[in-house]
This record gives structure tokens, C-alpha cells and sequence, in this order.
């Protein structure tokens, strides 16, 4: 209930449109009803004046039922369009709140979450969220105002009549959608579960296919897939047939309320105490007010769904920072060298420590190389430098200002990080490049995408730097979107800039073009490589191995070469890396 | 519009399999049609002796009787109806999945490579849901409404012709309209599809990036940016909605106003005495029927749109084309020994045109070893690939121990080989089902032999570390194990098939030394006594091997020894000389 209020609270300020909506929806409903009550109260007037030879004013009914089929028509397309738009404002709403909330988390405060539940999470919860209105506020409230109307109109004719329908309109909309909902739980559960099992069971062998044809496990992978499908046609079938079972329920139940009707109503009608021409019409308006509870089996169905939801969006955004901006941010000092004092760093408590007493100098214009293995904490530099999280122990400063006494904007300005798995948005190159650097001009861009070596690929996309990428655009290959991140990252003006795997997928010979790129280019600006392949080592002030989070060597690269040691792992390959970009 | 009639046309397809059920569906229409028709008349019997004949209760109380009757019979066959549907339904998605699931092993692994494992997943698990509804919400409607308006205008045509006419006149209209307002709407909704979808999606897409938005301070411009998408999107919607809800305006339109139409007319008949009341109720009654099963078919009428979009996806997966070797008749008995494997003038071509290989020859004796080396994309993974049978050559012959390989039971076959790839995928099953890959499951499971595997891969060690050891489950793709522990689980992998040719793609990605130094030495035990082939990528592995194979662009450009080959000076010195540069 909590958790209804605080979403309704978030629905606020589209209370008018949600109001009016819920107004166009009521009027279509009762026009619908009272149009065949007074179509059948109009033919058996008409029918009673005929025979009895008395006149009758017939304009105003006639009109009335005239009015109801046009009120019917246009209330119900106005509803359907204030619905939607309520829904789409609430939308727009919601969306915002949950930006502003989740943008202080991400991604210190989520990483307990494998980002790819957390999307499917969040974008299955949002959807859901934004039918509440839609599916379950609007039919409820409507339901019960037109229930109430229905069983009113009734009272005044035939008191007993109007208590029989009530009663069966909380038995159709009520009671049958709850038992419904209570049967339907488990295999709906089981439903979930069964779809991702059968998900999981897909992508294993797909992408084992080739072992598992190989060990000669192809009909069995077959016949496990079978047996899922199978399991969950039968849950299925169990939910078919209790919404069969429901829906012929509600129709049943209509029918019953009209038959009541006519039992109870024909005496009274025979003693005189209800005129005659009113026994079709009340029974019409039984009938058709069990329209109304038709959606409630569906809106009380989504409500424990919508609630879930609500409360791992609620869980998400309520979730604290783990790094916080300084109440009173220190002015920056005008340089910025860059100094780990003995830094360790774990991600959470209780997990093993990733970066262990480590010590760097990055002075203004050098450049130094980390090498070492995957998991050897390389990575996590990165997310100390940008303030992703602070260490555990040991302090990092800028200019000589400890890092966490300067507001994260302008900590952020004046470093530069080429991701290692950078992201893309939904839009064109251009837009995507220009997130780097919104005022550049189009030379600084092709400079950028020169030095990556990634121009030539981009002019000769069918529309060259307007090309749609991301989620709904062209998708690009590893080596293209590695090379597409170090331009964006050349485009930023920062004075600290670094790379994190920037020739990953490249081959050698582009390998090589692409750090002379980067060289010329960011000429004047601090360099952190973060690598495991050998190229570009030549060219470095200082080669840094790290090794289980611990510095295992470091000098220049002829001193590192005549060691040995750590750096021959990089040896003896005969082969160029993929060129996965052809 | 091409791709929509070929949709359609391929879930009409399916219906020949599911005719049993959609025969009851049609029959319980016909049903609901009888009983609508009996109830209205019951009613208006009624109604009208109460009004017109002064009848009391007593009186009504055979029709009153017959009446929960004809509900339950109603509600009973609205149920059969849709069960019937239902069956229908689940059973043309139950063939489709497992159709979809054989296509995929029949095209095999590198047929497959190019398409991503979430999308194939998705053809075969949403998009086979997605036809659901076609069969069990849209076809029964499609029943219905065939039905069910002209069994009631054949009772509403002797009880008044006009009321009937109204029926006639409008009827035509209202699916007509709906087309034409839903093309309108379709029209402009494929107009701006894509910029809807990138709308939609933008705060998914904006949460995703947003440690690179944080990384260039555009995180709190990008607050705004969610605003007025969320805006757009509303508005741009709404366009589209607005006319698309029109379809279902004409649908209400017609069908109400010709309700309102056939009372106020059949009043008016009334009051001049021009026919019963009873005729007049009764028409009124089924009026409303009339028109129900063309509202319910617009209700579902989405639901045929949504398989169509779906079933395209399954349609082109059905579509690829898998050459498969011709089923084998009388496969040859295959001797259990390392056999002498021999390639005359193979080709290989792919299905984007490129050769793979280009008639290659060569022999490998019975226990010889053989590396593969040459630059990326010369055509070692497809010589693997070959004798894997994942690829079949578009030309030439592949001759196992001198019987050519399509007259080998390809299952036979492949118990004779281990194969190593470069990333071996561990399945989500006990480290012990990992190493045996048993076919049924691994019931016939033998500790005894799955450690004696593990001790020769040197995964002994690993094995005891884990927290349940052999019966340790593994994460999604081996999550959980470091590249290191993987490679040995796939090498006792490897030990446990007792193979007689090893199949190997040397792991590029970066071990450390120990590991490293350690996984080599297990893969040499693997190769003694064994004809095998390595796709080499590293100096070590080529220098121990009998032989070395140079391929370039799918032709072999050389062989030899490792000194041979170097005195020689080519492509083979150049790749060394370059190694020996980086290292």
C-alpha cells in the first residue's frame, strides 16, 4: 500500500489529465449501458402506446438514445486519447526522477548488479510501471463509479433487484479475478522461471554448439529443449484455462444478474409496482453493466507485478553514493601531475584487495605505460583516478590537491579516459564524438578520428559522420569501436589523457600507425597506457608491471627489455592479432 | 508489404498441422452462434407475454427454466472455444521451436558464427512466443466473425427486413474503414519508427552510458536530454495514435449507431403497429451480438501484426542455407587408430562468396603432427573446420585413412577427435560433466577415469581446489574460472575421449608464464601417438612440430620442417623474423 501511495505520489503532477481521463472513460462506459436500457425501454413504450392507441412524446427519446451512441463513440476516443497522453506524461515523468536518482549511482553504488539483469531490469520495471494507470488505476476507479451507478438506477425502480446485482457485480469483479489471481500465481512463476531456463539452456549450448555436436550431445540438447517447451506449454495451458474459466464466469454471471432481473421484477411488474415498459430496460442494464468489470481480472493481475516492480525501482533509487562530491570543494590547483601515494584498493568488503600499496608519479607531460595480465588490477587504476570509487587506504591527488576535495566536474575536466569497453549512444558519430567536446569544429573532429585511424572507415559509411550508431544504428565491430573511443578521447581537450587497451583488435601495422597518431596529436598531454600488448612501450617515459595489484617491476622499456622477466611474456608470437574489422 | 504476406503466408501454413483444433473452434462458433440466437428468442418470448399478454411468473416458466441453460451452454462452449484455440496455438509453437532448434544443429557452429547468440535466442524463445496469440486470440475471432453476423442476419431477415438491411449496409463499413484509417496509421507509424524506437529507448541507452557520460561531465546535461526525449516521444506517439485510434472510432461508430438506428426504427414501427414487439426485442437483442465479433476481431487484430513482425525473424532463420552432406547409407567401419588424413585440391567457399580455402592437397600420415601457420584469415581455422565437419568444401575430397569422408558416419567420426579451441566453452553442469561431455547426461559418469584425465591435463590441482571438486557447478560460460582453469578443464576434456586425432587452435589470449608453461606441456602429452593438428600461433609449438604448413589466402604456400623452412627464407621466415622483432 506504501508503495502504491509513493507512485501515485510520483503521478502527481499529472492529476488533471489522469482526472479527466478517468471522466471520458466513465461517460463512455454509462452511455454504452444506458443506450441499450433505453433502446429497449423506448420499443417497449412504443410498442405499449401502439397497442393501447395513446400518443406519446417520442422526439425526446428518440433524441436521448440518439445522444447516448454519439456520446458512446466519441467519449470512448477522447478517453483513449487523454489515457494515453496521461500515460505518456506520467512517462516522461517518471523517467526523469529515475535519471536524476540513478545518476549519482552508477556505476560505484550498482556493481553488486551484472549490468545486463540490471537493463533488463530496469527497462522491464519502467514498462511496467507506465501501464499502471492505464491498466489498473483507470478500469478500477471506473468500475466502481459505473457499478454504482448501475446498482442506484436500479434501487429506484426495484430495491432487492439492485442489492442481487450488486452482489454479483463484486462476485465477477472481484471475488472470481482474486481466486483467478491466487490459482494463476504458480504457474505464472513458473512461467518466469521456465522462460529464462530455457534462455540459459539456449545461449549455453549455442554458444558450445561446436563441443557439444563434437561430443556428439546435439539430440539431447534437443530433446532438453523439448521438455522445457513442453513444461511450458503446460503452464500455459493451466492459465488458459482458468482466464477460460474466468471470462465464461463473468459471461455466466451476466447472464444471471438478467435472469434475476426478470424473476424478480415480472411480479412486481404484475402487481404494479414497477411499470411495464421499465422490465426490459432494467434488464438490459443489468446486463450491460457487467461490462465494466471485464478489465478488472486483467488490472488485478498486474498489480502484484506492477508492485514488484515499483519496489526494485524504489530499492535502486534510494541506494546511496558511494562516492560523495565535497561539501566544500577546494579550488584546483593550477597543475595537474598526478600522484598515488601507496593507494590499495578493494571493491567491497570482504573481497580480495585489487591494488595493493601502489605508488605513481604522472608529472605534467609524461607518459607511462601499466602493463601486466587481465585481473591484475589494471583497470581499477582507472576507477580511482575518475573518483568511480575512492581506495581503500592511501590518497590520490591532482596538482597536489587530494583528489576528493575537488568537486567531480572538475576533477573530470581535466582528465580523459579512453574506455576500455566505451559506450555508444543511439546516435549519429558525430553527436557521439562531440560528447567529448560539444564546441569542436569539424577539423578537430577528423584530426581525432585521423589519429585513430577510424576517418577512412567513417567517410565511407553511406552517410559518412551522420551515420546512426548504438543500440538502433550500425553496429560496429570491436576493432571499430576501439578505435572510435580513442578519437573521442584525442577530441577532448583534457591535459591528462588515458588509454585503457587502445590498439585492442588492431593489428600490428595499424597498431603502430595509430600510437604515432596519438603522439603527435596529444603531444603536450600527460599519458597513462594501460596495456597487456607491446606496442607503443617503446615511446614511454616509464613501464609500471603490475602483478596481483602489486608493482612486480618498473623502469624504461631498454631497461625492462634487458631484465627480462615480466615483459617476455609478451614474446614469441608469430602471428598478427585478428584483423576483426575486414 | 512483400515481407507481411510472406509472414502471413507462413502462419496460415502452419494451420494444416493444427486442424483438428481449429475444426472445434470453428464448431463451438457455430455452437455460440445456435445458442445466441435461441437466447435472444427466449428473452424477447418472455418480455413480451409479461407486457403484452399479462403472463406472470408462472406462466414464463418453461422459457425461464431453459434460460441458465442456455447461459451454462454458452459459457461451456465460449471455454471449448477457447481451449480449443489454446491447443491450437501450443501445438504449432511447440513444432516451430523444435523446427528452429534442428535448423541450428544443422547448421552447426560456423554457419551459425555470424549471427549473435541473443538474437538466435531470441528468434527461438520470444519471437515462437510472440505467434502465440495469432493462433489463440486472432484466428478464433477471424471464426467468429465469419460466423456468427450471418447466422443472425438469417433469423433478423424474416422478422424485419429493415433492421436487417441496417445490418447489411454497415457491416462492409466498419473493417472497411479500420483498413484504411490502420494503413494511414501503419503508414506514418513505419515513417518514424526508428526515431520512436531510439525515443523509447533513450533513457535505457542514456542509464547504459552513463559512466562515459560521467567520464566527459555530460551527465547532468544528459538529465535534460531524458526530459525532452520523454517529450518527444509523447508527442510524436500521440500523432500516431491519434489517427491509428481513429480505426477503432469508425469500428464504435457504426457499430453503435446502427444499434441506436434499429431501436429508434423499430420503435417507430411499434407505435404505427407495423410488427409484434416480439420481433422488435428479439432484433434488438441480437443487435449488439451482431457487431461483437468485429469488435473483438479489432481487439485482437494486433495480435496479427505482432506474429507477423515475429515470424519474419523465423522465416529467415528456416531460410539459411545449410549445404549438409547427403545422409550416409552405408557408412564405412572406421579403424581406432590414429588415421592418415589426406586433402585433394579442397576448396571451401563461404556464403558471403569468399574463398576459405583454395584447392588444397596435402597428406598427414597416421601419428604425424602437423602446425598450421600463416596470417589471419589464410584458412587454419578452416582446415579444423573441415574435418570437424562444420564446413563441408564446395569442391575436391577429404580422404580418412583412403575412404573419403562423406562415406563416414559423421557422429563415428567424431569420437575419434579431440579438439582444442581457442576459447573452450564450459557448460552450465558440473565441472566432472564438463570434462566427460557424456551423451546421456552423464549418468555413466567414472570418477576414476575423469581424474586420471584431469592428473594428465595437470588439472588435478584446480579440481581439489574447488569447493565440491568434480561435482563443482560452473557458472554461465565458465564465469567463474580464470582463462587458465578453463584451458585445462578443456584439456582433461580432451584426455577423457582417449582421441586419435587432436584438433588444435592455440589460445592467443594472454595466460601467465606458469600457467602458460604448464598448459603447454600437457597439450604435448595430449599429441604423442596421435595424428594431430595445431593452428600455431606461437614460436615453440611450430619448432616441435614434424612438419609446418604455410597457408596464405587459402592455398598452401609451403612446407617443411622448421629449419627447412627457414633456410628457405618466404612468407614463413618473414612471420618469425616479425615475432622475433616484437618479442
Amino acid at each position: 500500500m506504501a508503495l502504491l501511495l509513493r507512485l501515485i505520489k510520483l503521478m502527481r503532477p499529472v492529476r488533471g489529465m489522469m482526472a479527466l481521463s478517468i471522466a471520458l472513460s466513465l461517460l463512455a462506459m454509462l452511455a454504452n449501458i444506458c443506450l441499450l436500457a433505453v433502446s429497449g425501454w423506448f420499443i417497449a413504450a412504443m410498442g405499449l402506446a401502439g397497442v393501447a392507441g395513446a400518443s406519446m412524446n417520442y422526439f425526446t427519446p428518440a433524441a436521448i438514445i440518439r445522444a447516448l451512441a454519439i456520446a458512446r463513440t466519441a467519449g470512448r476516443y477522447a478517453e483513449r486519447v487523454t489515457s494515453h497522453e496521461a500515460t505518456f506524461r506520467v512517462l516522461a515523468g517518471l523517467r526523469r526522477w529515475f535519471y536524476d536518482r540513478l545518476e549519482p549511482l552508477i556505476p560505484g553504488a550498482l556493481s553488486d548488479q551484472t549490468s545486463g539483469e540490471l537493463f533488463t531490469g530496469i527497462r522491464n520495471d519502467i514498462e511496467r510501471l507506465e501501464l499502471v494507470f492505464l491498466r489498473i488505476i483507470s478500469p478500477v476507479v471506473v468500475a466502481g463509479l459505473a457499478g454504482l451507478f448501475v446498482v442506484g438506477v436500479l434501487a429506484l425502480h426495484h430495491g432487492i433487484s439492485a442489492i442481487v446485482i450488486a452482489a454479483l457485480l463484486v462476485v465477477a469483479g472481484v471475488a472470481l479475478p482474486l481466486i483467478a489471481m491466487r490459482q494463476g500465481a504458480k504457474p505464472s512463476r513458473d512461467l518466469t522461471a521456465l522462460s529464462s531456463e530455457m534462455k540459459a539452456l539456449l545461449i549455453d549450448g549455442l554458444e558450445g554448439l561446436a563441443e557439444l555436436q563434437l561430443a556428439g550431445r546435439d539430440a539431447y540438447f534437443r530433446s532438453r529443449l523439448a521438455g522445457l517447451s513442453e513444461r511450458q506449454i503446460s503452464c500455459e495451458r493451466q492459465l488458459a484455462m482458468q482466464q477460460g474459466l474466468a471470462s465464461a464466469a463473468i459471461v455466466l454471471a451476466a447472464n444471471l444478474a438478467l435472469l434475476a432481473v426478470l424473476v424478480l421484477v415480472i411480479p412486481a411488474v404484475r402487481d404494479g409496482s414497477v411499470g411495464a415498459a421499465y422490465l426490459p430496460a432494467l434488464m438490459l442494464l443489468a446486463l450491460a453493466s457487467f461490462d465494466a468489470v471485464v478489465p478488472l481480472p486483467l488490472a488485478l493481475q498486474s498489480l502484484p507485478g506492477a508492485l514488484q516492480s515499483a519496489r526494485r525501482l524504489f530499492d535502486l533509487a534510494d541506494r546511496t553514493p558511494n562516492v560523495c562530491e565535497p561539501s566544500q570543494p577546494r579550488r584546483a590547483g593550477s597543475g595537474h601531475e598526478i600522484s598515488f601515494d601507496d593507494v590499495s584498493f578493494r571493491y567491497a568488503k570482504g573481497r580480495p584487495l585489487v591494488v595493493r600499496n601502489f605508488n605513481l608519479q604522472l608529472g605534467e607531460g609524461r607518459r607511462i605505460a601499466v602493463v601486466g595480465e587481465t585481473g591484475a588490477g589494471k583497470s581499477s587504476l582507472i576507477n580511482l583516478i575518475v573518483r568511480f570509487w575512492d581506495p581503500t587506504s592511501g590518497r590520490i591527488t591532482m596538482g597536489g590537491v587530494p583528489i576528493n576535495e575537488l568537486a567531480l566536474e572538475v576533477l573530470r575536466a581535466r582528465i580523459c579516459v579512453q574506455q576500455q569497453r566505451p559506450y555508444f549512444f543511439s546516435a549519429t558519430v558525430r553527436d557521439n564524438l562531440l560528447l567529448a567536446r560539444p564546441d569542436a569544429t569539424q577539423g578537430h573532429i577528423e584530426a581525432a578520428t585521423r589519429a585513430a585511424q577510424i576517418h577512412d572507415f567513417i567517410t565511407s559509411l553511406p552517410r559518412g559522420y551522420d551515420t546512426y550508431i548504438g543500440a538502433h544504428g550500425r553496429l560496429l565491430s570491436g576493432g571499430q569501436v576501439h578505435r572510435l573511443a580513442v578519437a573521442r578521447a584525442l577530441l577532448n581537450p583534457a591535459p591528462v589523457l588515458v588509454l585503457d587497451e587502445p590498439t585492442e583488435g588492431l593489428d600490428a601495422i595499424t597498431a603502430a600507425a595509430m600510437f604515432r597518431g596519438i603522439s603527435s596529436l596529444a603531444h603536450d598531454r600527460s599519458i597513462l597506457l594501460i596495456t597487456h600488448r607491446e606496442t607503443g612501450l617503446a615511446d614511454m617515459d616509464e613501464i609500471v608491471v603490475l602483478q596481483n595489484g602489486c608493482v612486480a617491476a618498473r623502469g624504461s622499456y631498454a631497461e625492462l627489455s634487458r631484465l627480462g622477466g615480466p615483459l617476455n611474456a609478451f614474446k614469441s608470437r608469430i602471428d598478427d592479432r585478428p584483423r576483426d574489422d575486414l | 508489404m512483400a515481407e507481411a504476406r510472406a509472414g502471413e503466408s507462413f502462419l496460415k501454413a502452419q494451420k494444416e498441422h493444427v486442424s483438428r483444433p481449429l475444426r472445434m473452434t470453428v464448431g463451438a462458433g457455430l455452437g455460440i452462434g445456435g445458442v445466441v440466437i435461441v437466447q435472444a428468442w427466449l428473452l424477447a418470448r418472455i418480455v413480451s407475454a409479461v407486457l403484452f399478454d399479462g403472463a406472470s411468473l408462472a406462466d414464463v416458466t418453461m422459457e425461464l427454466v431453459l434460460l441458465p441453460a442456455i447461459f451454462v451452454a454458452r459459457a461451456g462452449l465460449t471455454y471449448i472455444s477457447e481451449i480449443a484455440s489454446f491447443q491450437a496455438a501450443s501445438e504449432v509453437k511447440r513444432r516451430l521451436r523444435d523446427e528452429l532448434m534442428q535448423q541450428v544443429l544443422r547448421l552447426g557452429p560456423v554457419r551459425l558464427a555470424e549471427h549473435k547468440t541473443g538474437t538466435l535466442v531470441a528468434t527461438i524463445t520470444d519471437s515462437v512466443d510472440a505467434i502465440h496469440p495469432y493462433y489463440a486470440r486472432y484466428l478464433p475471432a477471424v471464426t467468429l466473425t465469419a460466423i456468427l453476423p450471418i447466422a443472425i442476419l438469417i433469423v433478423v431477415l424474416p422478422a424485419d427486413w429493415l433492421s436487417a438491411l441496417v445490418f447489411l449496409v454497415t457491416a462492409p463499413m466498419t473493417p472497411l474503414f479500420m483498413i484504411l484509417i490502420g494503413k494511414g496509421a501503419e503508414a506514418k507509424n513505419q515513417k518514424q519508427w526508428s526515431t520512436l524506437m531510439r525515443m523509447s529507448g533513450h533513457l535505457l541507452d542514456a542509464i547504459k552510458g552513463l559512466p562515459t557520460l560521467k567520464l566527459f561531465n555530460a551527465s547532468r546535461r544528459e538529465a535534460e536530454v531524458v526530459s525532452a526525449m520523454a517529450e518527444g516521444y509523447r508527442r510524436d506517439t500521440m500523432a500516431v495514435l491519434r489517427v491509428a485510434f481513429l480505426s477503432s472510432l469508425a469500428l464504435e461508430f457504426f457499430a453503435t449507431v446502427s444499434i441506436a438506428m434499429v431501436a429508434v426504427l423499430i420503435g417507430f414501427r411499434l407505435l404505427w403497429g407495423e410488427m409484434t414487439f416480439f420481433s422488435g426485442f428479439f432484433v434488438l437483442l441480437l443487435a449488439p451480438e451482431f457487431y461483437a465479433p468485429l469488435r473483438s476481431l479489432g481487439a485482437h487484430y494486433h495480435a496479427r501484426m505482432e506474429a507477423i513482425g515475429a515470424v519474419d525473424k523465423i522465416i529467415a532463420l528456416l531460410a539459411l542455407a545449410g549445404e549438409m552432406p547427403p545422409p550416409v547409407e552405408r557408412a564405412r567401419a572406421m579403424a581406432w587408430r590414429a588415421p592418415r588424413l589426406e586433402f585433394k585440391d579442397v576448396t571451401v567457399t563461404f556464403a558471403d562468396g569468399r574463398r576459405g580455402l583454395d584447392a588444397i592437397s596435402f597428406v598427414i600420415e597416421a601419428g604425424e603432427r602437423i602446425a598450421l601457420v600463416g596470417p589471419s584469415g589464410a584458412g587454419k581455422t578452416t582446415v579444423l573446420n573441415l574435418l570437424l565437419g562444420f564446413v563441408t568444401p564446395a569442391s575436391g575430397e577429404i580422404l580418412i585413412d583412403d575412404v573419403p569422408m562423406q562415406a563416414c558416419d559423421m557422429a563415428t567420426w567424431r569420437r575419434h577427435i579431440a579438439w582444442m579451441p581457442q576459447r573452450p566453452h564450459m557448460f552450465q553442469m558440473s565441472v566432472g560433466d564438463n570434462i566427460a561431455m557424456a551423451e546421456a547426461g552423464g549418468n555413466e559418469r567414472d570418477a576414476k577415469a575423469l581424474m586420471s584425465a584431469a592428473r594428465e591435463a595437470s588439472a588435478e590441482a584446480l579440481i581439489e581446489r574447488l569447493p565440491h571438486g568434480l561435482d563443482t557447478l560452473t557458472e554461465e560460460d565458465g564465469r567463474d574460472l580464470s582463462g587458465g582453469e578453463v584451458q585445462r578443464i578443456a584439456l582433461a576434456r580432451a584426455f577423457h575421449r582417449r582421441p586419435e586425432l587432436v584438433l588444435m587452435d592455440e589460445p592467443t589470449a594472454h595466460l601467465d608464464p606458469d600457467t602458460e608453461k604448464s598448459i603447454l606441456a600437457a597439450s604435448e602429452r595430449l599429441l604423442v601417438g596421435r595424428t594431430s593438428i595445431t593452428a600455431a600461433h606461437r614460436l615453440n609449438t611450430v619448432e616441435r612440430a614434424d612438419r609446418i604448413f604455410v597457408l596464405e589466402n587459402g592455398r598452401l604456400v609451403d612446407e617443411g620442417d622448421h629449419e627447412t623452412l627457414l633456410k628457405r627464407g618466404g612468407l614463413y621466415a618473414d612471420l618469425v623474423q616479425r615475432a622475433a622483432s616484437e618479442g
